[in-house]
């Protein structure tokens, strides 16, 4: 039976701060992109509607909400994740250095349990800054990081400028709902509080 | 790249804060959420490497640390001329005694020590209907959690055992163990709590009933010893036994009582897949004060864990809070602070200029201890009631021993609920004491009255049966006495620690009314979701309702 909770795809993005995670999720669902940085404020998560093969699903993006700056992202945030979007900026190399240390920190904290199968992506944003002059990390290292990790898919973005950021979600759609769903759990009867509890009678007893 | 690159921290930046929260319990996380709703600016820091304090639901081997080696503050860093007057925080753990027991497979408790989230404060649930709900959806906390329904609501009764709760109508009309006389007097008395509750109705409690204990109308209403135990205790929780004057410290009134009962019922069968009165975060209850630290987040709360702060900044001349020395060396400025209640100050203070005006510091040496209550958690392989995965059980007074003047509220929860291991359970005991060995004896008598803890030496594999009488096997056990202190607004304001009750209202109300002493201006919550929030701009809520 397909639960409700298979409908949801959980999405959440990782990497240094600044390399452009919630201008990424901005463009793909609204289209929009602040050349104002500032860092993460408000943003929560955004949720689109995507088709796959004649079924809708709602895909469910989840920003860091700033608590990455001092990598102190609670567990809570990786819990129940479809799939994780390691960004880094072609034009600082520390980011793409840390693409290490993010991956090691989902495994542990959302310990999948395939942990050799999960889902990442891997997007190498700022493409567009100074007409790519000031790129410090090429194409042919970070897909050779990319093949020996297992493989994970790599696109190369530009939040800014829109450039392949459609196609990389796709693939991020994707790769979130191969992924099987592991718990028990993600039975039908899981309660949201926000849902279904406000037609409610005043008091008093059953009876 | 290697641990100590990992964790050296850009200095935080800005260092000035309207308020500094150290500890990321449950009610420092929904001061810190209500607060940036409020737009105050903030920095919430935590020693710990996770979210929670005493809130916190840990893995299996990092709660057995947790209990037997708390973690000491790191030594203060003495920098040289500072301006203010530097005060070192003592941290005092709030656990102690701790008494662990592995029994058998504890290589497979390690092994998946990380499919375990262990609540320390437990047990707690949430009712349905209780204000816990109704903050969540407030703060919109909410949207980042899912509960499940405990299946059962069971009370424990001397040479009986476990009976269901008679809750509503139709648990009542099923209940087994009730005669019909008694499931009569039972609904009748329901009845009546309900015309009183309905505002159409004349026939109404009367003020002077209203104002009498609860245990004294429910006598006056005739209803046998039994039926009062699962009302007062089972239904309105309550901690002490009420028909003893000199133990009694929670007496409760009619009018009160009324309000618990309704409460209650109110919650059986709000959410239409939970079908008792309690609900349970999947994950555990750590998984709370991470959904406020997130909305905190959200409307800009700076978060830093793994660091501590080691000392108070107090201004020379007026004797007045200025900020916080963190463990890192950087000086922080707020105008408030808030500190989770293992911090204490040195009494009396050390070092200080001959002419400080210490006085008012010294008044946060002085912790308020309300009490002291006793926890427990057993880990087994089977459930104490088959087929049922999650379920409450209140022991009432004397059901264990003529001598036991409080009552045990146990929990037991699943796998389901993603807290442990397919095939385990996870029971928890709390009781109010008056010292540890009274608390752990309380528990033990509750241990073994639905459970065996093996004998060592004992093996174990030969004596399991299937027949139903047979009660589960312990596979590991700890007990530890935590205190409870009360929240204060002082020079330096602080939070509660986990009390004893089994919902969060009372934690809510005091983290409410902290909130409202320091912002005496502010709302706390206000109704309506602020419109820069970019998530409410083009989705029609997918994520809440389905």
């Amino acid at each position: 039976m397909a639960s409700r909770r298979r409908m949801l795809l959980k999405v959440i993005i990782l990497g240094d701060s600044g390399v452009g995670k919630t201008s990424l999720m901005n463009q793909y669902v609204n289209r929009k992109f602040s050349n104002q940085y500032k860092a993460t404020i408000g943003a929560d998560f955004l949720t689109k509607e995507v088709q796959f093969e004649d079924r809708l699903f709602t895909l469910q993006i989840w920003d860091t909400a700033g608590q990455e700056r001092f990598q102190s992202l609670g567990v809570a945030f990786y819990r129940g994740a479809d799939c994780c979007v390691l960004v880094y900026d072609v034009n600082v190399m520390k980011s793409f250095d840390n693409l290490n240390h993010w991956r090691e920190e989902f495994l542990i904290q959302a310990s999948p349990s395939d942990p050799e199968n999960f889902p990442f992506v891997v997007l190498g944003n700022k493409i567009d800054v100074d007409g790519g002059n000031s790129r410090v990390v090429s194409e042919k290292k970070a897909k050779a990081w990319c093949a020996s990790k297992g493989n994970i898919p790599y696109f190369e973005t530009s939040a800014k400028e829109g450039f392949n950021v459609e196609a990389a979600f796709q693939c991020i759609a994707k790769n979130a709902l191969k992924n099987e769903p592991e718990e028990e759990m993600y039975l039908p009867d899981t309660i949201e509080v926000g849902g279904g509890g406000r037609q409610q009678r005043s008091t008093g007893c059953e009876c | 790249m290697s641990e100590s690159q990992d964790l050296s921290y850009p200095p935080i930046d800005p260092v000035n804060f309207d308020l500094i929260i150290v500890g990321t319990g449950l009610s420092e996380s929904i001061i810190a959420a209500a607060a940036s709703a409020a737009g105050k600016t903030i920095l919430h820091l935590d020693p710990n490497s996770f979210y929670g304090s005493h809130f916190a639901s840990l893995s299996f081997l990092h709660l057995t640390a947790y209990l037997t080696s708390p973690s000491p503050l790191p030594a203060a860093v003495t920098t040289t001329d500072s301006e203010d007057v530097v005060v070192d925080l003592l941290h005092q753990p709030l656990c102690s005694d701790a008494e662990i027991t592995s029994y058998d497979e504890y290589s497979f408790l390690c092994e998946n020590s990380r499919k375990f989230n262990i609540d320390l404060g437990g047990p707690r649930a949430l009712f349905s209907a209780d204000k816990t709900i109704d903050l969540l959806l407030k703060s919109g906390a909410a949207q980042y959690l899912e509960f499940k329904g405990i299946d059962e609501c069971f009370v424990y009764e001397a040479n009986e055992g476990l009976a269901n709760v008679p809750d509503s109508r139709g648990a009542i009309f099923r209940d087994k163990k009730l005669s019909l006389k008694e499931k009569n007097q039972l609904m009748r008395f329901f009845k009546l709590v309900q015309q009183h509750l309905d505002d159409t109705q004349e026939e109404k409690i009367s003020k002077e009933d209203m104002e009498i204990p609860f245990v004294s109308f429910l006598e006056k209403m005739k209803l046998p010893p039994k039926i009062k135990s699962i009302l007062l205790y089972a239904i309105a929780m309550l901690d002490y036994d009420q028909d003893s004057n000199e133990v009694c410290k929670d007496l409760l009134k009619t009018k009160d009582g009324i309000n618990c009962l309704a409460q209650y019922s109110s919650s059986v069968g709000r959410f239409p897949n939970a079908p008792g009165a309690l609900l349970y975060p999947i994950y555990g209850e750590g998984e709370l004060p991470q959904a406020f630290c997130r909305r905190a987040a959200v409307k800009g709360c700076i978060y830093v864990l793994r660091m501590p702060v080691v000392s108070l900044l107090m201004d020379k001349v007026t004797g007045l809070y200025k900020g916080v020395r963190l463990a890192s060396g950087q000086d922080l400025y707020s105008h408030q602070l808030i500190l989770d209640p293992s911090f204490t100050i040195p009494s009396p203070l050390s070092l200080s200029p001959r002419d400080f005006p210490s006085e008012r510091l010294q008044l946060l040496s002085q912790r308020d201890i309300k009490g002291i209550v006793a926890r427990g958690i057993c880990i087994t392989r089977s459930s104490i009631k088959p087929g049922v995965s999650n379920c409450s059980v209140v022991y009432p007074p004397r059901s264990l021993y003529p001598e036991q003047m409080t009552s045990i509220k146990s929990l037991q929860i699943g796998s389901n609920l993603a807290v442990c291991p397919e095939g385990t359970f996870i029971l928890y005991f709390s009781a109010m004491c008056k010292n540890a060995d009274e608390g752990k004896n309380l528990l033990k008598a509750a241990m073994n009255a639905l459970l065996t803890l093996p004998v060592s030496g004992n093996t174990i594999s030969s004596v399991q049966s299937d027949s139903e009488d047979t009660k589960p096997i312990v596979l590991w056990s700890a007990l530890y006495i935590q205190k409870l202190i009360m929240s204060k607004f002082e020079l330096i304001s602080s939070t509660s620690t986990p009390d004893g009750n089994l919902n969060y209202n009372d934690l809510l109300d005091a983290a409410e009314k902290l909130f409202g002493q320091m912002y005496p201006n502010e709302e706390f919550f206000p109704k309506a979701t602020s419109p820069e929030d970019p998530t409410d701009e083009d989705d029609n809520g997918v994520t809440l309702d389905s």
